[in-house]
């Protein structure tokens, strides 16, 4: 993978590539919420008639208050969780899953870590061990196969976690605040590398955050949700380019549109 | 207004960090503290023993007259040594059974909430009942043979294994279990590759409990089945008889060091196993 020019698609996937001046082609849909509706049977009303259409090759973004529903839009997506009513259209063989920890198995290394997929989905050993491998080294944790994860740091951790669910190429990736437990520095290195990931594996995006510059940072949508129970409130364009430079961070139209989210989300924390 | 007082300020001083200390150093500090303990405690038997009316001093043999009498003799060692193989025996043919057992229960309670309500309460009945209490009737069924004095080892030691094999399954993290479901694994793959090596220091604890207490139940066992060529248990019985308070000492002292050697042994198979990941490990970072 890592040998691939950054323009190619990867094999076989849909066209997807760096398009420098404007957004990427969009593709067919990828992921699609239609009327979801969720009720925990204590009766906490959780998500309330959310609908939401991912395309392909879209990084889509949701901000919202805690607790509105966010995770569980995910947990509902991959089919941990069945939703109330409404229907839930994606390709579950194909879902890649990152938790808000990375999760990892202590008592495996890091390369067992990152076989464990492959492993439950039958790949032979082999072909295990070579993607792994270079997952591991695409993800920048070369040299640390054979580490445990209690020797590792969070964001190594993070990366790990990351590798483990880019084995399986998923086609849709999903991310529930999976740097929210990182130092500033390290989450924008690997906002930036979850960027240049994205550019070259071509997967579909769905982003959960807490914060608006990562989720403006990172995607070509971003959706704010409402208090509980979660409600679509407004979906907001991102226009900038992919790759995105890590000085964008710094520009006026990033602090204007941070600006404008984040006007949003206070509306829907008080209303 | 009335001015704060000044804050008193205190130098503190950089605290020098001591030197990584040797292995030599590690092994002093691992064995030095238990020894002085020890070393009290016989100080302690050896002021008692004074104390005693001197027609009574045989119930605590003194160093000299244990090592005249026992440990001095070869003929004793003897007996000790082949006594001990016999003990030892039957304390791990009742572990072969109450670990697999144990393990299968603990397997099946996590199985099912259902299956755990019915067989908890079980469990705790039956390490309830008082084992001396059920001797005679074992003797009846079982007879004075090895095969009673197994399975009152493989009941003094099971409880625990259960116990702590089950709070380890169930404390698998929520997350693991999730990203195996998103797989669709079975509930046999989840329960190999993720809850047994995540419960497995927890039922090292439980094993590590099983182990100390088989050597101990193995004597207890042979203090009432005393048919044919018995081990260190029999071997107290016989010495109390004849009074030869010495060589009961002896057997006494023998035992517990075996009791010593199954713990050991079982805690170093733990931690070779698992200080490389686990928290309770050894190494840091």
């Amino acid at each position: 993978m890592t040998l691939q020019a950054e323009s190619q698609p990867s094999d076989g996937a849909p066209p997807a590539g760096p398009q420098t001046g404007g957004p990427r082609p969009l593709g067919e849909v990828a992921l699609s919420f239609e009327n979801i509706s969720m009720q925990f049977p204590d009766g906490t009303q959780a998500l309330e008639d959310v609908s939401l259409t991912i395309r392909q090759n879209e990084f889509v973004s949701v901000v919202g208050p805690s607790g509105c529903g966010k995770s569980t839009l995910l947990k509902i997506a991959s089919g941990l969780f069945p939703q109330t009513s409404g229907i839930v259209k994606v390709d579950r063989e194909q879902l890649g899953y990152t938790f808000q920890d990375a999760t990892l198995m202590p008592w495996r290394k890091v390369r067992g870590n990152v076989e464990l997929l492959m492993e439950l989905r039958g790949y032979s050993k082999a072909e295990r061990k070579r993607i792994a491998l270079e997952q591991i080294k695409m993800v920048g944790l070369d040299g640390f196969a054979d580490h445990y994860p209690k020797r590792l740091s969070g964001g190594m951790r993070m990366r790990a976690s990351l590798a483990r669910s880019l084995a399986l190429k998923p086609n849709v990736f999903m991310f529930d605040e999976p740097f929210g437990a990182l130092d500033e520095i390290t989450r924008e290195r690997l906002n930036d590398e979850l960027v240049s990931l994205f550019m070259r594996n071509s997967f579909t995006g769905l982003f959960i955050t807490h914060s608006i510059p990562e989720a403006v940072y990172l995607s070509s949508k971003v959706v704010v949700m409402s208090r509980r129970p979660g409600r679509i409130l407004k979906e907001f364009d991102i226009p900038f380019a992919y790759p995105r430079d890590p000085n964008l961070r710094f520009s006026a139209e990033f602090a204007a549109l941070c600006n404008e989210i984040s006007v949003s989300l206070r509306q829907a924390i008080e209303q | 207004m009335t001015q704060a007082p000044a804050p008193k300020l205190t130098d503190h001083q950089p605290v020098p960090v001591s030197a990584p200390s040797g292995a030599l150093k590690n092994l002093m500090l691992l064995l030095v503290p238990p020894i002085i303990l020890f070393s009290m405690f016989l100080i302690l038997y050896a002021m008692v023993r004074a104390n005693l009316q001197e027609h009574r001093q045989f119930l605590m043999p003194s160093g000299a007259e244990l090592w005249a009498n026992a440990f001095g003799r070869p003929e004793v060692l003897a007996e000790l040594a082949q006594r001990s193989l016999i003990t030892i025996g039957i304390a791990l043919t009742g572990l072969s059974i109450s670990i697999p057992v144990g393990i299968l229960l603990g397997v099946i309670m996590f199985r099912a909430t259902i299956l755990e309500r019915a067989m908890f309460p079980n469990l705790v009945a039956l390490q309830s009942i008082p084992t001396l209490a059920i001797i005679p009737l074992i003797q009846t069924a079982l007879g004075f043979g090895t095969l009673p004095k197994v399975l009152i080892v493989a009941k003094f030691t099971m409880f625990a294994i259960p116990i702590t094999l089950l709070l380890g399954l169930k404390s698998v993290d929520r997350g693991i279990i999730n990203l195996f479901r998103l797989q669709g694994a079975s509930w046999r793959t989840t329960l190999v590759k993720a809850c047994f090596p995540s419960a497995a220091p927890a039922l090292f604890a439980g094993l590590r409990i099983a182990a100390s207490l088989a050597v101990i139940s193995a004597i207890v066992s042979e203090l009432f089945f005393l048919a044919g060529r018995g081990g260190l248990g029999q071997m107290i019985i016989n010495s109390k008889i004849d009074f030869k308070y010495e060589q009961m000492y002896a057997a006494l002292i023998t035992a517990t060091f075996l009791s010593v050697c199954v713990y050991i042994a079982f805690t170093w198979l733990g931690h070779r196993l698992f200080s490389d990941w686990h928290e309770s490990g050894g190494k840091e970072n």
